[in-house]
């Protein structure tokens, strides 16, 4: 190809039109970018900007910030990522300090990481939902996320019951 | 719950939108990757169409039925993946493209038809990349969900790509794109020249149809192997059986193996170039077998022809071919096997003419040259397979042993191969060079390997080297010691002791001799005889004393007194034997008329003896003779013979004319001679043959002694055996010397029980008695 991929810029849209200019590397950190460049080719992105068509301006803002972070991370291929990631929901200092964000906000960039498969942010972003939940009682839980109990004493109960084994106790 | 609006020209769905719109929408861009991915993709597009997977597959309310209604039921939907709509429709709309193309494939036969498919094929998977790009939100979460709960039939979309074009159209057209394919290699293997990288694609294609069951990341070659090597290989041979047979039965043999050996380097230059490397082996095993194997009778055939008119190319080219094809080369090493021997055979025949008579030489270079021509042949057209070795090692062994000139008597290979060995080292007018020699003993070495009766040259070869040591005709030490480290290196150190205790004694000799000169320097007794003594050991040397009396001359008589004396000094108890026969001397003929210079002549002591009787007197009857001498005739006739032959005495006319009691000889004054050393010590033809009776006749001996030790040898190892087991032990822990006979050794064993080494005890088993 006639750009060099190393200092190859790429252009990223908001469905709000706003666009953030990456280094190639950072936008990749999404499969669906990579995948994107690679079946249209260098050129198709030279000078326009890549649509993304599901994501506002904060969250991309936030999305290209994390990947900036990322940059040199080690791509997980699909075989390795299964086992590890699923045992711990020890989260680095930074990936604390960058999800220290209102909820909404939180889960607009585990969307906005689903949508654009970067598997690595989803990860950290549900970690973070799961630490929020972890040690919690039914009652916070609900508390922490606004929901509204609809369950009658009768079911929950049951529920209840049904779930003892697995208490902490 | 939105609009259920109508989207003519599809417009990007919005979130909520359901499975026919979306569809609606995404088929417009499938199709377009599928029919012109040429002209491109914007970036809207591929965004649009992959938004719109990932918005079907997140949208709450499901498929295209209204649920939405329902909390509960949009709650349990919360738990399921969505996509099974979005994943049927598509595989429908492939199942219909592929239709479209086995419709369109119709129009087209043999090379069209591969174009065709390959184009196809082509633009098919190209297209194919992309959606399984722009689904990956499918794949990542309902496929992958399907596959982890182990549905079948649920592919990832590349896959599903595959999997469609197997079941759809391979299914129909693969058979007619085999078929063109063929007629194509077909013309190639006619000599047209192809696009074979048309093969290379359907073969590529083949292969990439390849799905393991259950696993659909990993390739199997089934289908490959069933749709195209099968036909492949029973075209191939289809194709060669009718030209192998045409050109069989319109060539010559040879002709017909360099078509052969084209043919097979052109299939496997043809797998490199366009064919999977899986189908080498078994194209190679086809091959082979139409080509060489349903011929290999007639190529046998030929094989005596090529070995008779000496074709070492073409016998090169059927070995490599007949190399190829299991137990090929059998019935080839037969025939050469009984060839070699025949030749080997008829080159003896041929100087066998007078077998008593036969020069050592001739033989064994007649024995050589079969080997050597043989053992050519082996090197360059049978690549030195150890088989073929193994087969001339037979027949070698078979014409040295067993051939004309063994017809009189199975000892005279050996025999002739140690005497012309004895030519080889004895000293001689003709030089010949070190180097020169060493080779000639390492050909007498090859020839060595295949005598059966090792034992017979051993005999013949020790008298030999004794008679060159004590003569001191041996041409040298190097000679004769690298001969024995051959023999040693071929028999082992039990072969060759006696030949290397010889060779000291003759070393301990001379340092004796040095010191017998010091010790007469001493005694200063005038001057003695300027004599030399060899001393032998008994037992190393074949050597028997004289078999007649013997009153040596005074001179030397005292001369041997004096070493006796000396010898038993230094060494108390041992016994001295004198082996006149062997001894000789030099005389200076002063008395001879007509000479400025003395004649010196070289006699033996007997006829030392004889001659310097004649220093008293001119005249001497010959049973003086005989009674000074003590000489028995057998000893004294052929003495005497030498010297009148030679002219040296005369045989008085007026006594008997024959030699004999009666005779009266006299000193020849008027000797004449060209040269001034006369040998008159020249070897009786008698004597020697008289030897060669002999040594033949302590074979027989020997050779049961051998036996004997053998077998106590063994009984005292294993101290039980079955007697069937002792003879088979015997025989090869004899092989090595000679070839024994069952019967003889069952004789030995009757020996030693007799002495009662052995014993019989209760199952035919025999025990040992220490």
């Amino acid at each position: 190809m006639a750009t060099d991929k190393s200092t190859q810029r790429v252009h990223l849209q908001s469905n709000e039109g706003m666009v953030i200019e990456v280094d190639r590397v950072v936008a990749e950190r999404s499969m669906l970018i990579k995948n994107l460049i690679e079946d249209l080719g260098d050129e198709a992105i030279e000078n326009q900007a890549i649509p993304i068509p599901n994501v506002n301006d904060p969250v991309l803002r936030k999305v290209v910030e994390w990947c900036e972070h990322h940059r040199n991370d080690a791509q997980t291929t699909a075989d390795d990522d299964n086992d590890n990631r699923k045992k711990t929901t020890d989260i680095d200092e930074w990936d604390q300090k960058f999800m220290q964000v209102d909820q909404e906000m939180l889960f607009e960039i585990i969307l906005a990481a689903n949508y654009l498969d970067i598997k690595a942010l989803l990860d950290v972003g549900c970690k973070t939902v799961a630490n929020m939940i972890k040690g919690k009682s039914p009652e916070e839980i609900r508390k922490t996320f606004n929901i509204t109990n609809d369950f009658t004493p009768e079911e929950e109960e049951q529920i209840r019951r049904e779930n003892e084994w697995a208490e902490d106790r | 719950m939105p609009p259920a609006s109508v989207m003519g020209m599809p417009r990007q769905p919005s979130s909520e939108s359901d499975i026919d719109t979306t569809w609606n929408y995404l088929q417009h861009g499938i199709t377009r990757i599928m029919t012109n991915l040429h002209e491109g993709i914007d970036l809207a597009t591929y965004m649009g169409i992959y938004t719109a997977v990932h918005n079907f597959c997140t949208s709450q309310k499901a498929s295209g039925f209204a649920l939405s209604n329902h909390p509960l039921g949009s709650n349990q939907r919360g738990a399921h993946l969505l996509g099974e709509e979005l994943y049927k429709k598509l595989s429908e709309y492939l199942c219909d493209h592929l239709r479209a193309l086995v419709a369109e494939s119709k129009a087209h036969a043999d090379e069209a038809l591969l174009a065709f498919y390959i184009r196809e094929w082509q633009r098919y998977t190209d297209a194919a990349k992309y959606i399984h790009h722009l689904f990956r939100y499918l794949n990542r979460h309902w496929v992958k969900r399907e596959v982890d709960e182990g549905k079948k039939n649920v592919y990832d979309v590349y896959t599903l790509h595959l999997v469609q074009w197997r079941d759809v159209l391979f299914q129909q057209v693969s058979g007619k794109v085999v078929d063109a394919v063929l007629k194509l290699v077909e013309k190639q293997r006619s000599g047209e020249t192809i696009e074979h990288n048309q093969i290379k694609q359907v073969v590529d294609s083949f292969v990439s149809l390849g799905l393991e069951e259950g696993d659909s990341s990993k390739t199997t070659l089934e289908v490959y192997r069933y749709h195209f090597e099968r036909p492949f290989l029973e075209a191939t041979m289809a194709f060669y059986q009718n030209e192998s047979k045409q050109y069989v039965a319109e060539n010559s043999v040879v002709e017909y193996m360099k078509k052969a050996e084209a043919r097979l380097a052109e299939e496997e230059e043809r797998v490199k170039l366009y064919l999977h490397p899986d189908i080498a082996i078994p194209l190679k095993k086809a091959c082979n077998q139409v080509l060489i194997a349903d011929h290999s009778n007639i190529l046998r055939d030929e094989f005596q022809v090529l070995l008779d008119n000496d074709r070492e190319e073409d016998m090169a080219r059927m070995y490599s071919l007949l190399s190829r094809i299991p137990d090929g080369l059998d019935p080839l090493r037969t025939k050469f096997e009984t060839h070699v021997r025949n030749a080997g055979l008829a080159a003896v025949a041929k100087v066998a003419s007078d077998a008593e008579k036969l020069e050592p030489k001739v033989y064994v270079d007649a024995l050589l040259e079969v080997h050597a021509q043989y053992q050519g042949l082996v090197k360059r057209a049978f690549r030195d397979e150890p088989e073929f070795t193994r087969s001339l090692d037979n027949a070698c062994r078979e014409f040295v042993n067993r051939n004309e000139v063994c017809k009189s008597g199975s000892n005279k290979s050996p025999e002739l191969l140690a005497k012309y060995t004895d030519v080889l080292l004895r000293k001689s007018s003709t030089g010949v060079e070190d180097a020169e020699l060493e080779n000639t003993l390492v050909q007498i070495m090859t020839v060595f390997k295949y005598i059966e009766d090792k034992d017979v040259f051993q005999k013949f070869y020790s008298r030999m080297l004794a008679r060159r040591l004590v003569h001191s005709n041996s041409s040298s030490d190097d000679a004769e010691t690298s001969m024995i480290s051959k023999l040693k290196e071929a028999c082992g150190f039990e072969y060759t002791n006696k030949l290397q205790r010889m060779f000291q004694d003759m070393q301990i000799s001379k340092d004796l001799n040095a010191g017998f000169r010091e010790h007469l320097q001493t005694l200063d007794k005038g001057k003695g005889l300027d004599s030399t003594y060899s001393i032998l050991g008994t037992s190393f040397w074949p050597l028997t004393a004289p078999n007649t009396n013997f009153n040596p001359p005074e001179e030397v008589a005292a001369d041997c007194e004096r070493f006796t004396r000396f010898y038993k000094n230094k060494h108390e108890g041992r016994k001295l034997t004198w082996l006149w026969q062997l001894c000789k001397g030099e005389v200076k003929a002063n008395y001879v008329r007509n000479s400025k210079m003395p004649y010196t002549f070289q006699v033996s002591i007997y006829q030392m003896a004889i001659l310097l009787l004649f220093n008293d007197k001119d005249t001497h009857t010959y049973d003086e003779i005989a009674s000074t001498t003590q000489l028995n005739p057998d000893a004294l006739d052929p003495s005497l013979g030498i010297l009148l032959k030679a002219k040296v005495l005369n045989l008085d006319s007026g006594s008997a004319a024959k030699l004999g009691p009666g005779a009266v000889f006299s000193l020849n004054y008027d000797f004449k001679n060209k040269k001034y050393r006369v040998n008159l010590n020249v070897g009786m033809k008698s004597e020697t043959k008289q030897e060669e009776v002999e040594t033949n006749k302590t074979i027989e001996e020997d050779r049961k002694l051998l036996l004997q030790s053998a077998i106590v040898r063994i009984m005292k190892a294993r101290k039980r055996m079955k007697h069937q087991q002792l003879v088979s032990e015997t025989i090869n822990q004899i092989r090595g010397r000679f070839v024994p006979k069952v019967g003889d050794i069952k004789k030995c064993i009757e020996i030693l029980l007799d002495k009662e080494y052995l014993e019989r005890l209760d199952d035919d088993d025999l025990g040992y008695l220490a």
